[in-house]
């Protein structure tokens, strides 16, 4: 293995590795992967095996492919049994028996030319099967099956008549196959869903039937045609003709019809294709590997299927191509030729700089240039006639290229797993963009076609108008949102494989055709697009572009610009500008109806519907502050219902309050050796300084301040802020224990370790995550999707909020292979993901906030984490701060409970895609926010009266209590609202207390109306009977042994009277267990 | 004191110690109300005890009666938290009185210190603190640890490690098997990996 250090990189530099050089070369070829889940020193063999391992899976067995090549022989031997038929008129198809179907869209029907059909002049396996390069899931093996000479006439090239010809060969064909045994089914598909294109698909009988798909393309025979007839400038299809007009006007000239012009022409070198990739790949073993790994990448973000798709076809001749021009040399493994060809890709743009794969510059060749005016990308195969790209627009080859130029920065960064990025981990559009909307009918592209005038390009696509109008459509959409989308691109249109009896599909059966967009974090920024100054000529344009949303405008440096303004007031409604835009352009200029597009960027927005965003305000008075949460809550204030003294009670008759959730914010006092070193004289100083503080707050800034022990409230516009004095020396003293020998010894105590959190770590993680709020504006929103899911499954008590802000923190910083998240929508997605997919067992989650860890930091981490697993909690997760305790995790979720919650994170994942994607039924994403409930044993139902959070419940009740409106009261003199006064937290506390060893309990704290109650089942095992124990049981006799068992009526009776005002039933499902 | 309400009718009763388990002899309250708790019934004259036992046959006693109802649910929380506003005044007479005390305290210790400062004890002892001319070592784990990690630099500074010739082959050998170790490692870990069906791309 010689020389391939440049490709390389810094790796293992030579102090490293002091020893032999065998095992140093075996470790070369992977080392960009080495980054994740290796074992720190360097050298490691890890991400070779994996890659090793991989292909293993991918690649076909021996086993199998003698079975294939018996199938292929059976084929053959068929085929050429099949019977000839008497000459007939193309358009007499009464010859062709009931059972199939031609498959192709006649439209229109009515052409010359006659047709017969002979056996085949020859039959040939081309493709990725004959190289090897195949691969999983789908194994094809294609069949070019050579149509002989006599079939054809003059100008067939013409007007479909080709096209025509195939396809009732393909459908004699079909027909005679389908009475044989051997096959499971004989289908017809269109190739990569092109309509002009269509195939036959053989599947073997029996359990083989999953194992290949034999696909037979007809192809003319060599020299039919004259290939200066299909130039990209040439015409084959008539105006007259497709139009169904009886003369064709005079004239006019006939527009270039280059699409269809390829489409002919590809099928003659097919066999050429075949020989150029087997001599590239020949003594090339490297290629092969490359090859497979390249098209588990395209298969992993979803390129390479569909019409326009960069199929694995497309891509071996691109590795031939970086071969001819010595980019990849033969000595390259498979990994160096993935890398070559993915930086190639980043750094090229095909559809501004063709290439082309022609060795010999034939003068009477069409060039590159005359390609580009035909083609959006351009990629000329070795007979310099056919455009591989041809049916690719340039917003997917944009794409391919953003996919590459992040891969390559992936590889390049040694902290990523680049292998289970690159290659494990699947983009599907929804949780790859920032928005994605649906056009539910694409029959509505009709319309655009014809308000577009792209009669010619129709010709030119026999009928596609969807194919035809795509390109147009997503320029249309770049340009409007060229200030902030970094990406728009479309989902490629695919037909599905129908049988043969069936009418081939129409334009139309595509489906819904799915937009994405990806955003600059900064999109929702502006509300406004200025435009050239009004005098100048580019004015007109943009004023034809924009319609009449454009106005003209004086702006602040006195210059009068044409604008166009979007209606936004909160960040939510800003961030659904492009929603406008997109709306408002394809109605302009496409004629496409609002009611058919479907725009999903923020229908989970409904569910965390805040008040305000809330932030830290009004506290400048205050000198070294520290804010702890970034207020995650929604926030409701309190209206005045009832007075006691001077300030506000709940009451029994009324409904209890809102609830009002204190911000806290944590003062620390300088140290000094003034303050007392003792636990209880600390207590009372700090309770000291919290009257003191209420007392100036009061006087100087007319707040309204309730002093407590523990902390001072203070109420301002409609907030509560809990002010809490804090001593950094407190947990130190709290930790203090002297040993017998008179030694001062640092122990930890639950007590210390509370406080610690408390006042140290929470506001140092809040402000590194207020920081990372400040980077990507989504952060916030997408934290509180993901708290209010995990509360609405009700598991908000068993996971604490700061794991999930870390679990999100994480997606924003390590987003590979996507982008960070732009949207609350894809954040909430990927975390859901994230839940469901991450290996917790093996691996430990590494949030680096504020890039606090180095290489070396998250390799000790790994290995210590690997070292001490069985110690460390179910759920690891490092920070900069906290790299071996995971502190937030500590005491929950437990086992089971991760393993719950992972099982909801993937259905709910599962549920939510779906309905995302299918924007023909009725979307109601909130279904992943209403909890299952068949699971547990005892259902408690709230009185909703009593609920002071019943608004912030997922289906917001029609009506509810009145507990006030917010009120932004200037006063000084105003009552101090009820704070953090939540009835169901405290008979919550109350039951946990009582009951937590016979029983869990679940409940969702914002506004859920029941509480679900799951019975230990380890508790409800008879137990000997012991004093300590008889918590909640009875006695009774076993097998003449005293034994105690709970006594559940009495438990449920308990529930009751605990929750005396609040419990409106207690529903016991007794199904599941007996009394 | 509701307990002691009930158990009344069965003789005088001296006090109620409620505890979290039984057996616990500690003297502290439980602050915290929640849970099922262990009582303990202290009556001023064993006869009560023998009244107490006989009761059991005459059905539950009831605790929360209508004369004096225990309060839960609503009422209770309620009852809390307007517990949980506090006087100001009141709070700040306390903690002034508090301080007060606390610094008579401290001011006294320091006294006591200050004059057995230097002051050798029956054995002869003189006790070294931090107040004096020579304040000595704090004696606490930190320290103590300081001390050994300083011994411990000091006699790895004195030992050759790369002298002798074996000492090179040594570490050779042993960096040798470490590599050999990792790459059994990396195997087991692929093993594992390939039986999780890691390696399924989709």
């Amino acid at each position: 293995m010689p020389g391939p250090k440049q490709e390389l990189g810094t790796g293992i530099s030579q102090a490293e590795m002091p020893c032999s050089g065998s095992v140093r070369k075996r470790a070369l070829p992977g080392e960009s992967w080495a980054a994740a889940g290796t074992s720190g020193q360097g050298i490691t063999l890890l991400p070779l095996a994996k890659i090793e391992e991989l292909l293993k899976e991918v690649t076909l067995k021996e086993t199998k492919k003698k079975k294939i090549d018996a199938f292929l022989h059976e084929i053959n031997s068929l085929l050429s049994a099949i019977p000839e038929t008497p000459e007939t008129e193309l358009t007499d198809q009464a010859w062709l028996p009931e059972g199939v179907k031609v498959p192709f869209l006649q439209v229109p029907f009515s052409v010359k030319g006659r047709f017969r059909f002979l056996s085949p002049a020859e039959l040939k396996v081309v493709g990725s099967y004959l190289l090897g390069t195949c691969i999983k899931p789908e194994i094809n093996v294609d069949v070019a099956v050579t149509m002989p000479r006599e079939i054809f006439q003059d100008k067939d090239n013409l007007n479909q008549r080709y096209h025509r010809k195939r396809a009732l060969y393909l459908a004699h064909i079909a027909q005679h196959l389908s009475k044989e045994k051997l096959f499971g089914s004989v289908k017809f598909a269109y190739m990569n869903s092109n309509h002009l294109k269509p195939i036959l698909l053989l599947r073997p009988q029996g359990k083989d039937e999953k194992m290949v798909t034999v696909r037979l393309h007809a192809c003319p025979a060599p020299g039919l045609f004259k290939p200066s007839r299909f130039y990209p400038s040439k015409n084959n299809v008539r105006t007259a003709w497709f139009m169904e007009q009886s003369t064709p006007k005079e004239g006019a000239p006939e527009p270039p019809t280059p699409h269809y012009n390829n489409s002919i022409i590809c099928d003659t070198v097919l066999l050429s294709h075949l020989h150029f990739l087997s001599s590239a790949a020949a003594d090339f073993p490297g290629m092969k590997d490359g090859l497979a790994l390249l098209k588990v990448w395209l298969n992993q973000r979803q390129l390479s299927k569909g019409l326009g798709c960069f199929s694995g076809f497309l891509v071996s001749m691109l590795v031939a191509y970086l071969l001819m021009k010595r980019k990849i040399v033969k000595m390259m493994s498979g990994y160096q030729v993935l890398r070559s060809t993915l930086q190639f890709l980043a750094t090229t743009d095909l559809s501004v700089m063709g290439i082309s794969l022609a060795k010999d510059v034939d003068a009477s060749l069409p060039v590159l240039d005359d390609f580009h005016q035909a083609f959006e990308v351009v990629f000329v195969d070795p007979s310099g006639l056919v455009n591989l790209c041809a049916d690719m627009t340039a917003s997917k080859y944009h794409q391919v290229q953003f996919e590459a130029k992040r891969s390559m920065e992936i590889l390049d960064d040694r902290t990523v797993d680049g292998f289970q990025v690159l290659l494990m981990t699947t983009k599907p559009m929804l949780r790859a963009f920032d928005h994605v909307f649906h056009l539910k009918h694409v029959s509505k592209l009709q319309g655009a076609c014809k308000k577009m005038q792209l009669l010619n390009e129709l010709m030119d696509r026999g009928g596609n108008y969807v194919a035809a109008a795509l390109p147009f459509v997503v320029s249309l959409l770049a340009r409007g949102l060229a200030g902030g989308a970094l990406l728009v691109t479309h989902s490629l249109p695919q037909i599905s494989e129908w049988p043969i009896d069936a009418e081939p599909p129409k334009h139309k059966d595509v489906g819904p055709l799915t937009f994405g967009l990806l955003f600059v974090p900064e999109f929702a920024a502006g509300t406004l697009e200025k435009g050239p100054q009004a005098d100048h000529p580019e004015a007109l344009d943009f004023r034809t572009f924009w319609g009449e949303k454009s106005e003209l405008r004086r702006f602040q440096d006195g210059s009068i610009c044409e604008a166009v303004v979007w209606q936004a007031d909160t960040v939510c409604q800003k961030r659904l500008i492009p929603e406008q835009i997109v709306r408002h352009l394809l109605k302009l200029h496409m004629d496409i109806p609002e009611s058919s597009i479907c725009y999903t960027g923020a229908l989970l927005e409904s569910v965390i519907r805040t008040g305000q965003e809330a932030s830290g305000t009004g506290e400048e008075a205050m000198v070294s502050v520290v804010f702890p949460p970034i207020p995650m809550k929604p926030i409701y204030s309190f209206h005045t219902r009832i007075r006691t003294k001077h300030l506000l009670l709940p009451s029994e008759e009324k409904p209890c309050p809102a609830y009002i959730a204190p911000l806290k914010i944590i003062c620390h006092m300088e140290g000094s050796g003034q303050w007392p070193q003792d636990k209880e004289a600390i207590k009372r100083i700090k309770a000291a300084f919290h009257l003191q503080l209420a007392e100036l707050l009061q006087q100087q800034h007319q707040l309204v301040c309730r002093p407590a022990v523990t902390h001072t409230d203070v109420y301002k516009d409609g907030y509560v802020f809990r002010l809490q004095v804090a001593y950094h020396r407190e947990p130190l003293i709290l930790k203090e224990v002297v040993t017998p020998e008179g030694m001062l010894k640092y122990q930890d105590t639950e007590e210390s370790r509370q406080l610690e959190l408390e006042t140290l770590h929470l506001p140092y993680l809040t402000s590194s995550l207020h920081g990372l709020q400040q980077q990507h504006p989504a952060f916030g929103s997408t934290c509180r999707l993901a708290k209010r899911w995990v509360s609405a499954q009700l598991l908000s008590d068993n996971i604490s909020e700061e794991c999930v802000d870390l679990l999100v923190a994480f997606l924003f910083l390590h987003p590979a292979p996507f982008t960070p998240p732009s949207s609350p929508q894809v954040g909430f997605l990927r975390f859901l993901d994230l839940l469901a997919t991450f290996d917790w067992k093996n691996n430990p989650l590494i949030v680096n906030l504020n890039a606090g860890l180095t290489d070396a930091d998250l390799t000790e981490i790994k290995n210590k984490f690997v070292a001490a697993r069985s110690r460390l909690p179910i759920m690891f997760i490092a920070t900069p701060k906290d790299q071996w305790s995971s502190m937030w995790t500590q005491e929950r979720p437990s086992a089971q409970i991760l393993q719950r919650l992972l099982v909801l994170a993937s259905e709910s994942l599962r549920a939510l895609e779906e309905q995302l994607m299918d924007p023909l039924n009725s979307q109601d994403v909130k279904m992943v926010f209403r909890p299952p409930l068949d699971f547990y044993d005892v259902l408690i139902h709230l009185n909703p009266n009593q609920i002071p959070r019943h608004l912030e419940s997922v289906d917001r009740p029609l009506k509810s209590f009145s507990r006030g409106v917010v009120k932004n009261s200037t006063a000084v003199k105003i009552l101090f609202p009820v704070v953090d006064y939540d009835p169901v937290q405290c008979y919550l506390q109350e039951l946990r207390d009582a009951f937590s060893d016979l029983a869990l309990f679940f409940y969702d704290k914002h506004g859920g109306e029941v509480i679900a109650v799951l019975w230990k089942p380890l508790s409800f095992q008879p137990q000997p009977f012991k004093v300590s124990s008889m918590k909640g049981r009875m006695v009774t006799t076993l097998n003449n042994e005293l034994v105690c068992i709970p006594n559940v009526e009495a438990i449920l009776e308990d529930f009751e009277v605990l929750g005396e005002g609040l419990v409106k039933s207690i529903e016991a499902r007794t199904e599941k267990w007996t009394i | 004191d509701s307990l002691s309400r009930l158990f009344a009718r069965c003789g005088c009763v001296q006090s109620v110690d409620i505890c979290e388990k039984p057996g616990e002899k500690k003297e502290k309250l439980t602050s915290k109300g929640g849970g099922f708790q262990v009582a303990y019934v202290v009556f001023r004259k064993p006869a009560g005890v023998q009244a107490a036992k006989a009761l059991s046959r005459e059905g539950p006693l009831l605790i929360s009666t209508e004369s004096h109802p225990v309060k839960t649910g609503i009422s209770k929380w309620i009852a809390s938290y307007a517990a949980s506003v506090v006087d100001q005044e009141e709070l700040k007479a306390e903690v002034d009185a508090y301080m007060q005390d606390y610094d008579k305290k401290i001011a006294e210790e320091e006294a006591k210190a200050a004059k057995e400062e230097g002051v050798p004890d029956e054995d002869g002892w003189v006790k070294v603190t931090r107040k004096g001319r020579k304040p000595g070592l704090p004696r606490t784990e930190a320290a103590n640890l300081r001390v050994l990690e300083r011994e411990k630099r000091k006699r790895a500074r004195k030992e050759l490690l790369n002298f002798y010739a074996w000492q090179h082959r040594e570490t050779k050998r042993e960096h040798i098997a470490q590599l050999r170790k990792k790459f059994e490692e990396d195997k087991q870990r692929i093993a594992l990996m390939r039986a999780q069906r890691k390696f399924r791309p989709y």
